[in-house]
């Protein structure tokens, strides 16, 4: 017991020196631990999240990146045999507390998934989806939404004439762009998203590239990517993980050119990963 | 180098022959396996493929009107009938003594067989027999002669012979003298009177029946619910008194109106003689329909043909179900196979949800359901004895109690009928719906799930939205395979509801309009009587395969558009990627 908790304790210092926005963190994460079962996927991670800022999650194959992610909008709920120590706040309010609603708190936080995930629907009711199952049914408030979250995904220029049509007609590129429609069209304050290119040929991850430097600003963006030249490109912030711990967590620039570890170095050269 | 290459090569080709030689083991190479699983497949379709042949072409054969053959026999005897089968057989010992040398010595040259054909002789009236055999060497001379009808009586079968006169009103004119028009127009106008006769005495004095027995119980209730000989129950049963003598005269009237019919119709008769002399009487409306079977024309060949198909499929059967139509029995199916549908899918749908959607997995899980599979294991006619005694009995005596009370003791629902029959047969069917839900609902990805659950979508919105519409054609697939054991199931309905013959169909014009709680009848129980349970089997084997062809299309008919509703919702999901 006593070995455990030295080597935990051994375990080095996570190195910060993110930037901080100018409204303050929207997220604070601290000391969150995390257990499949019995074996441990997070270890004591406690970062935050800068609002209005883009923050990438970087790191190896089954570092605890996604898991993390998906601890915040709390859709780990569906694993069986998961085991959770440690705060989680989405300004102020504990995501973990049992008073807390997880429906409201999805709907604060839009989420794109690795590969696109349109529902067997129209362009138009895919949009409206998180609206619909708010019960909202006023024409006029649909319209106005499905028009500014697909201008806000860049997507209205080719589906404003066939927003009727299955969603699933639509190119791999154009889907995900849907689903980023669908996430924002709820008005979220937070944008998840999981590797969202990973399933786009080099064009159409281009222009998701393109819309996440867009959003920036009006939404707080965390994304985690395994495409590190992306990583640097779109976002303000970089969280390197690795093992379930985080490494080091800083300024996109600095983790990219001086970091101020060698794993991060390492990693981030494509000496290891 | 050169030398080297040329030793390779000669090296690998000394290696090829040995190689190419060896036996390699069969279970390695595919071929085999191949012709074993394309054989399995072709017997398999062949098997089925004659199956349905051998009922189809009995089932479309039945209807087609066969010639008469006139057959004398050594002793001078005269047989009349339609050939029915041939085949050969030994005659005994006691038969052989009796016969010329000559034709034991043919038998006997033949191993002891001789040939017979069966013959349907009709007239049971007069021969207390429908078929006879005929052995070919009785045989003296045979005939067809054209004057010869084959007449479809309203009772004791079909009558062969000839139609020897006419009579109207007091005159009596020989057939042979009337023009054929003019027997075809009374035979018509005694036809069409005869519907009416049976329209006034089935439905409209039904009617007035059921209204006068309606009035009775009222007075019944009120007195359960005031107590006998209370003000109340005698109010009421004045009221009654008076509704019913006006029901009274109604009724007098139309049976006034069915004597006036009755008397016209036994007014116009013919006598038919059979090809023995004998002779028979009866009204005109009495025969179904009447040919001349040796002399018919084809168009008049498919006219009868046609006309029997429509009577089988419209009209109510006769004769102990072995002549006239299967009307009662075609709705009967349809109907419990469609209340079936509407029971079991919910009951299933609702089930595998909770089993997949809600229930946390585990070993109680797993027991559930591998009850559920072996559910479908029991014997039918169990379900049959449970459907009895829970819904008929517990259930339907318990409504009785509480809604029927003035109907007792005649039972209402306390008895077999379609809705506990349809209840029944969803017990039976359910886990087929239980199964193919589950595994459509387990096919749905998880990506949709979290994409609906990331939107701020609650569970049950996730469900509803994303999930059940995905499953629908898993689902829909276990409905229709639920449906086409439903409706091909007989045991379990001889105890819940299906009965030989009933006369009211289960949708009429009494309010409620829709009687869940009467019998009905079958297609399925209809074979097994006609086939099994009728005086004689031999009249009724033809109308098994028309009965079997009707069963098979109904359910192909109801399969077929379960399908193209399944097909319609693939279709929205067609080009999907997950």
């Amino acid at each position: 017991m006593a070995a455990i908790a030295e080597m935990q304790s051994s375990a080095p210092a996570t190195e910060y020196h993110a930037k901080h926005g100018d409204q303050g963190p929207v997220i604070e994460v601290r000391d969150f631990n995390l257990w499949y079962g019995a074996a441990q996927a997070l270890h004591d991670i406690t970062m935050t999240i800068e609002r209005g800022l883009v923050t990438a999650l970087i790191g190896p194959s089954g570092c605890g990146k996604s898991t993390l992610l998906r601890c915040l909008n709390r859709m780990n709920d569906l694993v069986d045999g998961l085991t959770i120590r440690g705060t989680m706040l989405l300004e102020g309010q504990d995501i973990y507390d049992a008073r807390t609603d997880v429906i409201a708190l999805r709907k604060r936080m839009g989420m794109v998934f690795q590969k696109p995930n349109p529902f067997p629907m129209s362009i138009y009711e895919n949009v409206i989806y998180p609206l619909r199952v708010d019960g909202i049914r006023d024409r006029r408030i649909l319209d106005e939404t499905v028009e500014r979250a697909l201008r806000g995904a860049a997507l209205w220029e080719e589906a404003k004439d066939r927003l009727n049509e299955s969603a699933l007609g639509l190119s791999g590129g154009q889907q995900q762009r849907l689903c980023i429609a669908r996430a924002i069209a709820g008005d979220p304050e937070v944008l998840l998203m999981d590797e969202p290119c990973s399933a786009l040929d080099p064009i159409a991850t281009l222009k998701i590239e393109e819309l996440i430097d867009k959003l920036s600003g009006q939404y707080t963006i965390i994304i985690v990517t395994h495409n590190m030249q992306q990583a640097a490109r779109v976002s303000d912030n970089t969280a390197f993980m690795y093992l379930g711990r985080l490494i080091e967590y800083g300024e996109t620039e600095q983790v990219f050119t001086t970091p101020r570890l060698q794993r991060t170095l390492d990693y981030v050269t494509g000496r290891f990963g | 180098m050169n030398y080297v290459e040329r030793d390779a090569t000669r090296s690998l080709a000394e290696a090829l022959p040995h190689s190419r030689g060896r036996v390699t083991d069969i279970a390695a190479r595919g071929e085999p396996y191949t012709w074993a699983l394309g054989g399995a497949l072709a017997l398999g379709i062949v098997m089925i493929v004659g199956f349905l042949a051998l009922v189809l072409y009995n089932g479309a054969t039945t209807f087609i009107p066969k010639p008469i053959t006139v057959v004398t026999l050594a002793d001078g005897a005269v047989v009349a009938g339609e050939p029915f089968r041939s085949e050969s057989y030994r005659p005994g010992p006691a038969v052989l003594e009796k016969l010329a040398p000559e034709v034991r010595a043919r038998i006997a040259a033949n191993d002891g067989y001789a040939g017979r054909t069966l013959y349907r002789i009709g007239n049971y009236d007069i021969y207390n027999e429908d078929f006879r055999w005929v052995s070919d060497f009785e045989v003296a001379r045979m005939g067809h002669p054209t004057d010869l009808i084959y007449a479809e009586r309203l009772e004791w079968g079909p009558f062969i012979g000839r139609l020897k006169s006419v009579h109207v009103g007091g005159a009596v004119r020989e057939a042979a003298s009337m023009p054929e028009t003019e027997l075809a127009r009374l035979h018509g106008e005694a036809r069409a009177r005869w519907q009416r006769l049976r329209g006034i005495e089935r439905s409209e004095i039904g009617a007035v029946n059921h209204q006068i027995e309606r009035e009775r119980l009222a007075v019944r209730k009120a007195e359960i619910a005031h107590g006998a000989g209370s003000a109340e129950a005698r109010q009421r049963a004045a009221e009654a008194a008076i509704r019913i003598a006006e029901l009274q005269r109604e009724y007098d009237r139309l049976a006034a109106e069915a004597r006036r019919l009755r008397e016209q119709d036994r007014a116009v008769r013919v006598t038919l003689a059979a090809i023995g002399g004998e002779e028979k009487e009866l009204a005109l409306s009495a025969l179904v329909r009447f040919y001349p079977a040796n002399a018919i024309s084809l168009t008049g060949k498919a006219g009868i043909y046609l006309s029997r198909w429509w009577e089988f499929l419209s009209d109510e059967p006769r004769e102990a179900n072995t002549e006239g139509g299967v009307m009662p029995a075609i709705f009967g199916t349809f109907a419990m196979t469609l209340l079936l549908v509407i029971a079991v899918t919910p009951f299933g749908v609702i089930t595998a949800l909770y089993l997949r959607e809600y229930a946390r997995q585990g070993r109680l899980v797993s027991v559930i359901r591998i009850s559920v599979n072996n559910l479908a294991g029991v014997p039918s006619i169990v379900y049959g004895v449970f459907g009895l005694g829970f819904f008929a009995y517990v259930l339907g005596g318990s409504i009785d109690q509480l809604f029927y009370p003035e109907r007792l003791p005649n039972p209402t629902f306390g008895t077999g009928g379609l809705l506990w029959a349809s209840l029944t047969l969803a017990l039976l069917t359910v886990p087929v719906v239980i199964v193919a839900t589950e595994e459509a609902l387990a096919a749905v990805p998880r990506s949709m799930r979290e994409g609906s659950l990331a939107c701020g979508a609650s569970k049950w919105q996730t469900i509803r939205n994303i999930v059940l519409p995905r499953a629908m054609p898993g689902i829909m697939t276990g409905i229709i395979l639920a449906m086409a054991r439903g409706a091909g199931e007989v045991a379990p309905l001889m105890l819940v509801g299906v009965v030989k013959l009933a006369p009211e169909l289960p949708v009429d014009g009494f309010f409620p309009f829709v009687h869940l709680e009467r019998s009905f009848m079958h297609l399925g129980f209809h074979i097994f009587d006609v086939g099994f349970q009728s005086r004689n089997s031999e009249a009724g084997k033809p109308m098994v395969f028309v009965t079997t062809v009707l069963l098979v299309g109904l359910i192909f008919l109801m399969n077929i558009s379960a399908i193209a509703i399944r097909n319609r919702l693939k279709r929205k999901f067609a080009g999907s990627q997950f």
